[in-house]
């Protein structure tokens, strides 16, 4: 019976991804239409124009061949424009990582000390609130302009869209570490420093795991927005490079490395948090 | 009480309400533990028996008077007065060695991995945990749990022991294989233990001394009951002492009536010197015996309904 | 044109350069100008002195106080014992060792940036020693940035942009030339195919335009057709700015009408059958100046050999492009992902001018796009009448000032006699826009000839 039941829930995915393609398929099969325009005419349009179309949606099979075609050379390099897709994702990977990770550096120590007093939590909470809700690109044209590179500005970008889901988190954490844990160490007159590492780090860290889960997520989707505006590298880049060339099929090859990826760093974040939360 | 290990002089606990009122939980509090004593404190809810424990413990602040450990007054918690939590307050993320060796690293900071390993085994030991060294607390059942509560205390060989209603979250089986645990502990350590509990036949069965009191607000102490019974005590055969059932009657007839009804003002209280009864000792308690609830003869332990 | 007015002279700001400021008079100003114009030798010696000036003098003011002091002459060789000033002259005029030779140009993806473009993989840039990175960009804002963050040392640029900058017109002055001109024509309103029998723009009132950018030639032409036909640019249609390869994409979704724009944008919807050309640029002004390649003052005077190794690779490449007969190759080695990312037919009917115009038919007509890179000072002045009669820019201009400082002709017509075209002998000339003649001398009397204008 439970075997059965284990088998259910993947049939009725796969059901429902071949229902998806089918009718992906079906709305994208080609109109037989007769070939009215002259052949030079014909010759100088795409093919559905030479009918008098608009030029279609591609099929799944033409997505397929695409992806097939990117999996057997995800890293070339022709040229500073023309990278291979692996290269892209590593690319906006990096910048994400490095955005993220700096804005680690920073929520994680300023969450603890905001989370450990009453006080600089409340006179700082009026700026957290006003701050986080900010577009991260509302951000863009102020960090080209101030600091002066493209490349700084994208993960800058990333840093304060992934700083504020941490620092609350980590903030809540800390202030919501059980007192008893802390009398525990008080009363082994256990030193400030010994606490919070021992002690509110510990206790904390299932909370500021989910914040820094949020955080990825929250990178992983501004990161493509940025590299879309300001170009250069990247898998954003690479989206805005395949829409200026109106290419349908490669966007969509695009789209889904994004997703899979976006779902590999959640996974990755969510092994983490399993791995610092413990039942009590 | 000459030179007792720990002295409390005139605490009170006194705090603001929003409406500007000010209320005392308790008030003008002195009584002092001898080394080697187990003194139990029994009362109603809301008189202040955990707020009293913290005091001692130095988590908290009284609002007046003096806490003294030997001879020095309490400003602060210290390694020297160990507490169990009623909720063992166990750290999840570490494992039973780990939570005891917190505790030990803290006492003893110079001590390398392999010395503080070994103390620790020693006191898992003591509290009948071997074999589950590497396991975390969530793993354990509610009575390990306590007992690594209890073995962290042990472990940093405090002064003294201070419990808070330790067992009362344990089910009546887990509660007296653990009660009786302690009794050896104290007797093998001679460990000083100051713990609250409002178990009647928890006290008999632990206390030296029981101290009784009054309802809140302005709760005081009514009296010290002096535990008449030799030391060496089972749960098995407590009820069949002569003095059992005059101290439990004493202190039942104390819960359910006279500490509603105490007045400070009577006669010739002084609460710098609470009266200290040895009822174990007086025949007359004794005819009530029969007239208590069936269960009480059984000899089942019975808890006060809070 | 600070880099080239004379460091010697103590009257001279090498700084925030106003050639106006030491001359007496505006005969002895154009006489100058003109001799500027004519010898470019002593130009490129004066270039050198400058910079060796500037490292030496950072301060206009202690500049001054030492030549004033000591004297020109005394100065001049003073400092030619400390620094070979001779050597660093003809180093220069023989382009000489490169400042940098690994340099990065902007570009936009469409075919005014060919030029740029194919300079790299027809190895136009290699062939002066340069070792350039064209990179795409997302759009002419984040070009501008880029360029103004000298992320970029050189970009392609719309010929109003560099004007723009330097009057501190959408961001704080910052003194920008254009020292060439990309290319000419190559523009064309293209309309949804849903409105293919609205052909008279009388009709298309309500419609929404696109444009690729505020301050750009799309802008303007595109005003000036409609206003030319009654329409008020500003009341009667919707005009938006929208990155060039974005235009396709919004035309077939319907949230636009059309758009004046660069190819391969018109031919791209005529490809996908989206839209139709309704008339190419060309034929409302024949040579008009679109897209510039564009670098800062500071660029010019800091990095000279660079710059002018850089500015003869344009030039020789704009030559090549300039001939019919090389664009199919041109069109085979730009439309590839890594520049312009186009089905080579696509860049192939907009070079050679053979095209479909998106009704059935297949037009022909060579000069649909052309190659002549000399920045006419007189482009400069009608953009800016036309930046003035949209309210773009307020108040008195100096027209002919402004032109000479941003379009660098005179380093234009040195480097186009270099790699054997033929530059103009003056740099300001008469021309008409769809019928109505413009003289350059008198740009305030064209704008007030408007009946539609925001002045």
């Amino acid at each position: 019976m439970k075997t059965l039941l284990s088998w259910r829930a993947p049939a009725l995915s796969l059901l429902v991804f071949l229902l998806m393609i089918g009718i992906w398929h079906a709305l994208t099969l080609p109109k037989v239409m007769p070939v009215t325009a002259e052949s030079e005419y014909a010759a100088l349009v795409g093919t559905a124009a030479a009918t008098g179309q608009k030029s279609a949606f591609p099929s799944p099979s033409d997505v397929g061949r695409k992806i097939m075609e990117h999996l057997r050379e995800p890293f070339y390099d022709r040229g500073p424009n023309d990278k291979g897709i692996g290269i892209q994702l590593a690319f906006s990977i990096g910048r994400v990582m490095l955005g993220y990770l700096l804005a680690a550096l920073v929520a994680i120590p300023v969450g603890f000390l905001i989370g450990m007093s009453p006080t600089v939590y409340r006179a700082l909470d009026p700026y957290i609130q006003v701050l986080k809700p900010i577009s991260p690109l509302a951000w863009m044209p102020l960090a080209l302009f101030t600091l002066k590179d493209s490349s700084i500005s994208a993960i800058f970008v990333i840093f304060i869209c992934s700083l504020w889901p941490m620092l609350i988190n980590t903030a809540f954490g800390v202030s919501s570490v059980r007192k008893e844990w802390l009398n525990v160490a008080r009363t082994l007159e256990v030193g400030n420093l010994r606490t919070a590492f021992r002690v509110i780090l510990p206790a904390a860290a299932p909370t500021i795991m989910t914040g820094m889960r949020i955080s990825i997520s929250i990178a992983w989707l501004v990161i493509v927005a940025a590299e879309m505006l300001v170009g250069g590298t990247g898998i954003g880049y690479f989206v805005w490079n395949e829409w200026n060339n109106l290419s349908i099929t490669n966007i969509i090859t695009a789209i889904l490395a994004i997703g899979m990826v976006g779902m590999l760093l959640d996974l990755m974040m969510a092994k983490l948090t399993k791995l610092v939360t413990f039942p009590e | 009480m000459s030179d007792p290990l720990i002295r409390i002089e005139g605490i009170a606990k006194k705090f603001t309400g929003r409406d500007g009122v000010i209320t005392t939980v308790f008030e003008n509090l002195h009584f002092g533990i001898e080394p080697g004593e187990f003194v139990c404190l029994i009362g109603h809810s809301g008189c202040g028996k955990t707020t009293i424990l913290n005091v001692l413990s130095g988590l908290e602040q009284s609002s007046e008077g003096y806490v003294f450990v030997g001879g020095r007054e309490v400003s602060g918690p210290s390694l020297d007065r160990a507490v169990i939590f009623q909720s063992h307050a166990l750290m999840p993320w570490l494992t039973v060695m780990g939570n005891i060796a917190f505790a030990v690293s803290s006492r003893w900071p110079e001590w390398n991995d392999e010395k503080v390993r070994e103390h620790c085994q020693k006191y898992i030991d003591l509290v009948n945990l071997t074999g589950a060294e590497k396991k975390r607390p969530a793993e354990l059942s509610g009575g390990m749990k306590q007992r690594v509560g209890i073995a962290r205390a042990l472990s940093i060989q405090p002064k003294m022991l201070l419990m808070d209603e330790p067992f009362s979250a344990l089910d009546a089986l887990t509660r007296g294989v653990l009660q009786e645990e302690v009794l050896r502990i104290c007797a093998e350590t001679k460990q000083t233990v100051f713990m609250i509990t409002h178990d009647v036949d928890e006290a008999i069965l632990l206390a030296d001394k029981i101290i009784l009191m009054t309802n809140g607000p302005r709760a005081k102490i009514a009296e010290i009951v002096v535990n008449t019974m030799p030391r060496s005590r089972t749960r098995h055969d407590l009820h069949k002492h002569p003095h059992y059932y005059r101290i439990r009657n004493h202190l039942i007839d104390f819960l359910v009536d006279r500490s509603k009804m105490f007045s400070s003002s009577a006669g010739d209280y002084d609460p710098r010197n609470p009266p200290l009864v040895t009822p174990g000792l007086d025949p007359n308690e004794a005819p009530a015996v029969d007239s208590v609830k069936p269960q009480v003869v059984s000899g089942a332990p019975l808890t006060v309904v809070r | 044109m600070s880099a080239f007015k004379d460091p010697f002279d103590a009257g001279t700001s090498l700084t925030r350069g106003c050639s106006c400021g030491h001359h007496h008079s505006e005969v002895e100003h154009q006489a100058d100008l003109a001799l500027q114009t004519s010898d470019s030798e002593a130009l490129g010696n004066r270039v050198v002195e400058a910079a060796v000036m500037r490292a030496m003098f950072p301060h206009d003011a202690e500049r001054r106080r030492f030549l004033n002091a000591v004297g020109a002459s005394t100065a001049m060789a003073a400092i030619s014992s400390l620094f070979p000033l001779g050597m660093a002259k003809e180093v220069f005029a023989q382009s000489g060792p490169l400042e940098k030779s690994s340099i990065k140009v902007g570009f936009i993806p469409i075919t005014c940036a060919t030029p740029i473009i194919m300079s790299q993989p027809m190895g136009f840039y290699g062939r002066q020693g340069l070792n350039v990175d064209v990179v795409k960009t997302a759009g002419w804002a984040v070009i501008r940035d880029k360029t103004l963050n000298k992320e970029y040392d050189a970009a392609h640029m719309l010929s109003p942009m560099p004007i723009a900058i330097s009057l501190g017109v959408g961001s704080s002055p910052i003194p920008y030339t254009v020292p060439a001109i990309e290319n000419i024509n190559g523009q064309a309103i293209t309309l949804s195919i849903k409105h293919k029998d609205k052909r008279d723009p009388k009709s298309w009132k309500g419609f929404k335009f696109a444009v690729p950018f505020d301050y750009s030639m799309h802008n303007y032409l595109l005003r000036y057709y409609l206003a030319e036909h009654g329409l008020d640019p500003d009341k009667d249609v919707q005009i938006r700015s929208v990155p060039p390869p974005e235009m396709v994409a919004n035309l077939r979704a319907d949230n636009i009408d059309g758009f004046l724009a660069p190819d391969p944008v018109n031919q791209r919807a005529v490809y996908d059958g989206v839209g139709f050309i309704h008339t190419l640029t060309k034929d409302l002004w024949p040579g008009h100046p679109c897209c510039a390649f564009a670098a800062s003052k500071e660029f010019v005077t800091k990095m000279p050999n660079t710059y002018r190794a850089l500015l003869k690779a344009i030039m020789e490449a704009t030559a090549f492009a300039a001939k019919p007969e090389n664009r199919k190759q041109i069109a085979e080695a730009i439309a590839p992902a890594n520049y312009l990312n186009q089905p080579v037919t696509v860049i192939e009917q907009v070079l050679t001018g053979t095209y479909a115009d998106g009704l059935g038919n297949v037009k022909k007509d060579a000069n649909r796009i052309d190659f002549d890179p000399f920045p006419w000072h007189s482009f400069a002045i009608w953009i800016m009448s036309q930046m003035k009669r949209w309210g773009q820019i307020k108040g008195d201009v100096d027209y002919a000032k402004v032109a000479r400082e941003v379009f660098l002709a005179t380093d234009a017509a040195k480097l186009m006699k270099e790699v054997g075209m033929k530059p103009p002998a003056t740099a300001s000339k008469k021309f008409s826009v769809m019928g109505k003649e413009f003289d350059p001398a008198k740009p305030d009397a064209y704008i007030d000839s408007f009946a539609i204008k925001r002045t």
